[in-house]
């Protein structure tokens, strides 16, 4: 558009952010909610405004996908796939793989409702298996929560910054919703970000040699390597929690949510402060690490009630629970099955909290 | 045995004793005969293959064929005489 | 090493010689295992045709998982089954590299045919070599999809029965019939007994040198190149060494029957 603006959903988005991050990569397999967003890429592959968009490849099955974008990521290059609930649980061999190979990446989990083929509309149902690591073995995703077609164009490069800092998958954690959502965004204009990869097997040089590999037979190795991968989750436990909030400092009661449940929220503080009730809102950015830090300093700052509202049955309140030890009291507010509560339920279910 | 007392062999397989599994593979498929299993063990517990020059059929020609019949490296050098 | 029998070193010259494309290190294989002589197949077709800093190896899962220990090239390892897609992933970013793998029959024909297939039938530009032994060898002798009708195994304790289990899969055969090989081969790589005498013939691992090459040559032309090399697995075979030969020489080389099946930029024909 002629201002800058632009008027697109949340998938094309998604697409278009990664290019502009400096995408070279993108291994495709289509799957609804996702799909917009290889349909995206497939259209601008090619396209002189993207000379760093090397690859767009349609594979045969979501493991096919996954194990390619392993292959590209080895080499250094800026990868990326995306797909749904059915698809990501096919997707977890590889991701499971990643981790240990301590490869760079973006996965997105356009999060339809499950278990199972579950429906087309949004859900929060991936939360645990995004964030735990859904796949064998323990390791740890980074875990970016959009909330808005303007941010899911931009985690794409917040995304790659993480994955080649920490070399380590990144899981951009969308929604049906969000997916689908159309709204005006502006592209921010900035080069892509340059990683060094040092690591990565591209061709030996001389004596030096670069093997990326999961299997340590060796007790002590695979020992070292798992205490190295947990050294690495610490790290980014304390230096990646992002969250952001709202009215929250002077609340009695604060609404935690993330993704689309966190706009929905934000609108149920609104009216929850005309009637009188001091309401806030946290909101997750980042869902692993979890602002754990963040959200321990509203209850020091005096917050006593949190209310959890999901598109699941209880899945973050756990971290909720986790990160306040105990302190304050969590009430859980849900809904599944692609279905949003409206702000006013979860305005009602607050006001009755406050009394 | 002194070096200069002994006669110059027209070529020779330079086995590395310790990575020879004793699977004989070069043993039976040696023209000439050249190669068979040592009495002594190596480091591994295998009877590793030895080299002798004059085989039971005849002399070693430097074929190459226990170079590429061995699965262990074992056989890491043919090597020929200058001429 | 043993000991130069009385010549100066000087005097020789290394007809054939160590590899710098291994790493030196001893193998894990079994005695007599086809693996190993495969390894150092390909170490001196990629040290011939000069590829050394160019070449990744993509590990697969199975008895061929420690190839990066043995092979001094860059490697990534692959999900179990997944060789050929890792593969298709390095390849599309980095056309000028030249990739590769090892697979085993239960990777690459049972959990891994599918992305097998798919790299063929795409055309890409990559090498693979399968290691067919009729046996899951790693994880302990278990039926695999080309494991003969009758075979005891642990999981086939009566023999395979192929009411049952199916018939034995030939990938050769599958991808012969794709168009997107540029060459598709079949060498039964052990040496063979030759009737009636003691000795055995090493027409196996001379023509295995020579596909190995080809295959390159084929990746490096921008085709699909497929060996199988027909192979023994005499531990679970449970079979000595040398019986394990005739085994696979004389039966399973009837049932996989060598030969070239494709070879759309005539490699072969030099």
């Amino acid at each position: 558009m002629m201002d800058g603006r632009d008027f697109m959903k949340g998938n094309e988005a998604l697409a278009i952010g990664a290019l502009k991050a400096g995408l070279n990569a993108y291994f495709a397999y289509p799957i609804t909610p996702s799909s917009e967003v290889p349909e995206t890429l497939a259209r601008e592959f090619k396209s002189p405004e993207y000379p760093e968009f090397r690859m767009f490849l349609q594979a045969a099955s979501e493991l096919e996908a996954i194990s390619m974008v392993i292959g590209a990521a080895s080499t250094g290059a800026k990868v990326m796939t995306a797909t749904s609930g059915p698809g990501f649980s096919l997707k977890q061999e590889g991701m499971s793989y990643a981790a240990a190979m301590e490869l760079p990446f973006l996965v997105a989990d356009v999060n339809r409702a499950g278990p199972g083929l579950g429906n087309l509309g949004p859900e929060q149902s991936d939360y645990l298996q995004a964030t735990r690591g859904g796949g064998h073995g323990g390791y740890r995703n980074i875990v970016l929560a959009p909330n808005s077609v303007q941010e899911m164009a931009a985690f794409p490069g917040l995304g790659f910054s993480l994955a080649f800092k920490y070399r380590n998958p990144v899981v951009i954690l969308a929604d049906a919703f969000l997916g689908q959502l159309k709204e005006d965004i502006v592209f921010p204009k900035i080069a892509p970000e340059r990683f060094p990869t040092p690591w990565a097997a591209s061709g030996a040089r001389g004596a030096e040699r670069h093997v990326l590999a999961s299997l340590h037979l060796d007790f002590e190795d695979q020992s070292r390597h798992a205490e190295h991968l947990a050294r690495k989750y610490e790290e980014v436990e304390s230096a990646e929690q992002r969250s952001d909030s709202y009215m929250a400092s002077d609340a009695d009661v604060v609404l935690v949510a993330y993704g689309v449940v966190a706009r929905l929220c934000r609108r149920a503080v609104k009216e929850l402060r005309e009637r009188r009730v001091r309401a806030g809102l946290f909101r997750p950015v980042t869902l692993s690490p979890f602002p754990s830090n963040d959200l321990k300093a509203l209850v020091d700052k005096g917050v006593k009630k949190f209310v959890v509202v999901e598109l699941n049955a209880g899945q973050m309140i756990l971290d909720v629970r986790l990160a306040l030890e105990g302190r304050g009291q969590i009430e859980s507010v849900h809904k599944m099955g692609g279905l949003l509560p409206a702000a006013s339920d979860v305005v009602r279910r607050v006001e009755a909290l406050s009394k | 045995m002194s070096r200069s007392a002994t006669p110059l062999q027209k070529s020779l397989v330079d086995v590395d004793s310790e990575f020879c599994k004793g699977c004989s593979l070069c043993v039976v498929s040696c023209p000439q005969r050249n190669l068979k299993l040592s009495e002594s063990f190596n480091r591994l517990g295998f009877h590793p293959a030895e080299f002798h020059y004059h085989g039971e059929k005849g002399d070693c020609t430097a074929c190459g064929i226990c170079y590429w019949v061995c699965p262990d490296f074992a056989i890491a050098e043919v090597r020929r005489v200058r001429r | 090493m043993t000991v130069v029998q009385g010549a100066p070193a000087a005097e020789y010259e290394v007809k054939l010689g160590r590899l710098s494309t291994l790493t030196g290190r001893p193998t894990h294989y079994c005695a007599g295992c086809e693996h190993g002589i495969l390894t150092r197949l390909v170490a001196n077709a990629i040290e011939e045709l000069g590829l050394r800093e160019r070449t990744v190896l993509v590990d697969s899962v199975g008895c061929s998982v420690f190839a990066h220990d043995y092979i001094n090239t860059d490697a990534v390892q692959a999900p179990h089954g997944r060789a050929p897609a890792v593969m298709s992933g390095i390849k599309r970013v980095r056309p000028d590299l030249m990739v590769f793998a090892v697979q085993g029959d239960g990777d690459a024909v049972s959990i891994g045919l599918l992305e097998l297939l798919y790299a063929a039938n795409r055309a890409e530009p990559i090498t693979i070599f399968l290691v067919n032994n009729a046996i899951y060898g790693m994880t302990g002798g278990q039926m695999a999809p080309t494991t003969p009708e009758g075979m005891v195994t642990t999981t086939t304790p009566q023999g395979r029965d192929v009411a049952e289990t199916g018939r034995p899969l030939d990938a050769t055969k599958l991808l012969a019939g794709l168009d997107g090989p540029s060459y598709v081969k079949r060498v039964v790589l052990p040496i063979a007994p030759m009737g009636s005498t003691d000795l055995y013939s090493a027409r196996g691992p001379l023509e295995g040198a020579k596909s190995v090459l080809n295959a390159f040559k084929v990746q490096m032309r921008g085709g699909f190149s497929f060996v199988e090399f027909v192979s023994t697995c005499s531990i679970n075979w449970k079979m000595s060494v040398l019986e394990s030969k005739r085994f696979a020489t004389e039966t399973l080389a009837k049932l996989f029957p060598p030969g070239l099946y494709k070879d759309k930029l005539g490699v072969e024909k030099g």
